[in-house]
């Protein structure tokens, strides 16, 4: 999972922040000056003896793999409230997780900081079926982390019971594409228990997790992205992390806060994805969506593991090989400065950030939105709705969405139902050329 | 503003106009007391709307009395009847066995039979302990007491036959899938008992629903290995499932084998559904619905919906519980306090029996009388077999993990279902030695000779990814969202199919690698 010194040389610039935020201000560090964009002068953008297979998962440059930059994430909060340089001076630590190790770590943070903390849902006693609960049986006791009898909507109502007398609540939903029987839990009680009881229920908080979107080979059961059916539940919140770090600090934001959140954790990333973690205990800023990687001209819109795809096809678009180069639009071919494109991670959708997301088109003018989900009834329509009525004079082009097609996940065909590194390709090519 | 007066005689006069004149003073004087009313109309007049029906006026408090017998000393101090009678009675000997048999006929207070009784009385069981039937002892020899059923020899030997072959085909392609030539697969491993005495006892025009772990139910009816490696492997020969499910997904309509999904318990309000439309069916009177079903998968509300209309509305269906001790790592300590599945038989009202799960002849037996009782009676009946998953849950799981590899042995050796049929065999001198080894190298042969073909062939056409997702009559064309979709996608192919070396790649385990897609406006050939 290391990347090769090889592969690093031809990294692409892809993590520049323009500010970073963080909670103590005296912490400040410079900002990681990163190289400007390459300037192609020969058309010669793939480097010697780099294999022309696509690069996995793993290797994405949107994994932070050194501690400066792990620690450079925007809006880090350290909950001990000493900042970077941490209680002692001496700055934080980060260790190599991957995202489910980054789940575990999370949750044993919220386990040991609060004594009303339960983990709980099925198989979660061994370790759960992707290890996100590992060891937490034995640290913290059978009456705090447990197995749930085989039942979603069981687990939802429990969680939600549990969450509405003080406690805190953290369940978890084996895949998401078996939480409809806990739709019912989830959208009737859970969403609207605050509203119901003008405010006097839950007194404590529910976190629901589970496991979405495709490996490649799950079928029409283990691959679904459910998440659209819950952007009409007002009051229940939805992150979709797409990273180890961003797993820890969301899932523990989400713990702390009162609002009742479904945590949907992109199954791929849980082996694939390793980043360097800080170790302590540290939140993200819920509900708002963070600017990965610069750009003017274009702005891409994505959360979960099509983030990955979406910087690929970023990078192959800046950096395009031989055999896509005559896809290009002339003045997008090289020696033509590569076009400058914005990614954003939306990582909430519920309540979906609208006004952050028409700000940054904006600027950019061109909006791309991809999704694992079908088109329909899916957060991309959503959004582009949204940010069409509210950039409506700034759009150059109609805006773009690249999802799932409109049919259950067929297994053998998996590779042709995602959205592909190629077919986020075309749309950009297409909108900028719009 | 209005002030809070005017705003009061608001509010009396719109409950005014909202009553029926003749209810208003009653209800009005007794302080708008609630309850069932005195006589409720049976149905209003069609012409009637439901703003224009009169309210039922509540039930007036019953005037005040004071009872003529009391149970307690009186408060002033006399001395009650001398003579030492109760004080309380209640009525004649005939006038209390009127009120009993009031109290226990059908429908009142929500119970078919029950009678008072003054002592508080909890329970926690309708029976100290639910024994557990079966017919042979792990060595295959009969037990005290147990009536072996008829079971002829070529029934006998076809079972066997099935039971031989489940592991056979579950090494092969469990360790395919190991070795990443398919994608997923579960064993049967443990089950075989239950699964084909359970397929023996049924009649070709039954129903199955089944969960994931019944393809023994499936050979046994007949489905052939090119069809399971097909389904296995997702090629263009999968006819069922079209390569779009997991492997062991099955689907064969023409065996009344119902499509396996993955979520659980979701086939058993289906089963019950299908068990009433064969109850009103008049050419499928004496066919009967089985549904397959686990421990686990007994703790959905799926679980008791099911039960629960089957009890009340009806219809033939067996109610199969495969209780494995596992739902993946979930032993059943984690599963249910109570006693099993099958003490909650008796809570749906159904007839329910507790069999030794590993005893092929005991599970032909119980499933048998269950079908006749489910055909005969027209209802649901519950059968809980008990047995151990010896296999992993499935190729995702390593159970080493939550469970000891010596407990796992120890089941396979002590007690294996295919050695107690086979002792049995051999006991009524219907099998050699001879005749297992000539079976096992037929077997082998027949599994490998399907698997190696099955995986040559290639994946169904790309195009098969948009079809059947709308039922769409014959001649009628799909709707627009999906033709849309679909020429989208051949535009993108026919762009960068060539150039884009992972679709170039992927296109090819396709038959027609795709070109079907291409060349049509979407809306396929």
């Amino acid at each position: 999972m290391r990347l090769t010194p090889l592969y690093r040389c031809v990294r692409s610039n892809a993590r520049r922040y323009v500010t970073v935020s963080i909670d103590d201000a005296s912490d400040v560090r410079p900002v990681d000056k990163i190289k400007p964009p390459m300037s192609r002068v020969a058309p010669s953008p793939q480097p010697e003896n780099v294999s022309d297979e696509e690069p996995s998962l793993g290797r994405s440059n949107l994994l932070l793999d050194t501690e400066e930059k792990a620690l450079a994430t925007p809006g880090l909060v350290f909950a001990d409230g000493h900042g970077l340089r941490g209680p002692t001076g001496k700055g934080r630590q980060t260790r190599r997780m991957n995202y489910y190790q980054s789940v575990r770590d999370a949750l044993g943070t919220a386990l040991a900081t609060n004594d009303k903390a339960i983990v709980f849902g099925e198989d979660v006693a061994f370790g759960g079926v992707f290890r996100c609960t590992m060891g937490l049986t034995e640290e913290f006791g059978k009456r705090r982390v447990f197995n749930t009898p085989l039942t979603e909507q069981g687990i939802a109502g429990f969680g939600a019971g549990y969450a509405s007398v003080g406690g805190c609540a953290i369940g978890e939903i084996q895949f998401g594409d078996y939480i409809y029987p806990a739709f019912d839990q989830l959208v009737n009680e859970v969403a609207k228990q605050n509203y119901a009881s003008a405010g006097g229920y839950p007194q404590g908080s529910f976190t629901i997790r589970a496991p979405i979107m495709s490996v490649g080979h799950g079928g029409l059961y283990h691959s679904q992205s459910p998440e659209g059916f819950f952007m009409g539940a007002a009051g229940l919140r939805v992150v979709i992390p797409r990273s180890p770090i961003q797993a820890k600090g969301l899932l523990l934001a989400a713990i702390r806060d009162p609002v009742p959140t479904i945590v949907f954790e992109p199954k791929i990333l849980y082996r694939a994805a390793v980043e360097q973690v800080p170790v302590d205990d540290f939140t993200l800023p819920l509900d708002q969506p963070e600017v990965i990687r610069e750009g003017t001209d274009l702005t891409v819109v994505s959360y979960g593991t099509p983030l990955y795809t979406c910087l690929r096809a970023i990078e192959l678009l800046t950096n395009p090989p031989p055999a896509l180069v005559q896809f290009l639009p002339e003045q997008l071919r090289p020696p033509h400065p590569p076009p400058s494109i914005q990614l954003v991670d939306l990582r909430t959708i519920n309540p979906m950030p609208s006004a952050a997301v028409a700000d940054l088109v904006k600027k950019t003018g061109r909006l791309v939105i991809c999704h694992e989900a079908g088109k329909s009834g899916g957060a991309g329509n959503q959004l582009a709705g949204e940010v069409g009525r509210r950039a409506f004079e700034h759009l150059e082009a109609p805006i773009g969405l690249v999802s799932g097609w409109d049919t259950p996940v067929p297994l053998v065909f998996e590779k042709f139902y995602q959205p592909d590194v190629i077919r986020v390709f075309d749309k950009i090519v297409e909108t900028l050329g719009y | 503003m209005i002030s809070r007066a005017a705003a009061s005689r608001l509010a009396t006069s719109t409950l005014r106009s909202a009553l029926p004149r003749t209810s208003i003073s009653s209800t009005i004087r007794r302080g708008l007391i609630t309850g069932p009313p005195a006589k409720t109309p049976r149905s209003r007049s069609r012409s009637e709307t439901p703003t224009s029906a009169p309210l039922p006026s509540p039930t007036p408090l019953p005037e005040f009395a004071i009872p003529s017998y009391s149970p307690y000393p009186p408060t002033d101090g006399s001395v009650p009847d001398a003579d030492g009678k109760p004080l309380y009675v209640s009525g004649s000997a005939a006038e209390r066995q009127a009120k009993l048999s009031r109290m226990s006929s059908p429908l009142r207070r929500g119970t078919y039979e029950s009678w008072w009784t003054g002592e508080m009385g909890w329970f926690n069981a309708v029976s100290k302990t639910i024994p557990t039937y079966r017919v042979l002892d792990e060595e295959g020899i009969p037990v005290k007491n147990a009536k072996v059923p008829d079971l002829d020899k070529a029934e006998a030997l076809k079972m066997y036959h099935t039971m031989a072959l489940m592991p056979i085909v579950d090494n092969i392609l469990y360790q395919s899938q190991r070795q990443g030539r398919i994608s997923f697969y579960m064993q049967c491993s443990g089950e075989e008992a239950t699964v084909v005495g359970s397929a023996a006892a049924l009649r070709e025009g039954d129903e199955i629903f089944g969960q994931y772990r019944e393809s023994g139910a499936l050979l046994y009816r007949g489905f052939t290995l090119k069809s399971l490696m097909a389904q296995c492997f997702g090629n263009v020969e999968d006819v069922g499932t079209k390569g779009r499910q997991m492997p062991i997904h099955y689907s064969a309509p023409e065996l009344g084998f119902h499509t396996i999904t993955s979520p659980l318990a979701t086939q058993m309000p289906q089963a019950a559904g299908a068990a009433y439309a064969l109850k009103l069916d008049k050419d499928r009177q004496g066919d009967c619905v089985i549904c397959y079903f686990g421990d686990g998968a007994a703790s959905e509300g799926d679980f008791h919906a099911a039960l629960g209309m089957n009890s009340v509305l009806g219809g033939p269906v067996v109610w199969l519980c495969r209780n494995n001790g596992f739902a993946i790592s979930t032993p059943i300590i984690d599963q249910y306090a109570g006693d099993g599945i099958a003490s909650r038989g008796p809570a749906y009202g159904l007839d329910t029996i507790r069999v030794d799960g590993n005893d092929t002849v005991a599970v032909l037996a119980t499933v048998r009388e269950a079908r006749r009782r489910a055909v005969e009676g027209k209802k649901g009946v519950l059968v809980e077999c008990m047995t151990y998953r010896v296999g992993h849950h499935s190729t995702s799981d390593d159970s080493y993990k939550y469970r000891a590899v010596e407990e796992v042995q120890e089941w396979n050796v002590v007690d294996n279902p295919l050695h107690r049929f086979r002792a049995y065999l051999v006991s009524k001198g219907w099998w050699t030695e001879a005749d297992e080894k000539a079976l096992l190298a037929k077997h082998k042969k027949d599994v490998m000779h399907a698997f190696a073909r099955a995986e040559k062939l290639p994946k169904p056409k790309l195009g098969e990814m948009f079809t059947d997702v709308w039922a769409v009559k014959k001649g009628e064309q799909v709707p627009a969202v999906i033709s849309e979709q679909r020429a989208e996608l051949g535009r993108l192919l026919k762009k960068y199919g060539e150039a884009w070396k992972p679709w170039k790649e992927g296109l090819k385990k396709f038959a027609e690698q795709g070109e079907d897609v291409m060349d049509t406006d979407g809306r396929g050939a």
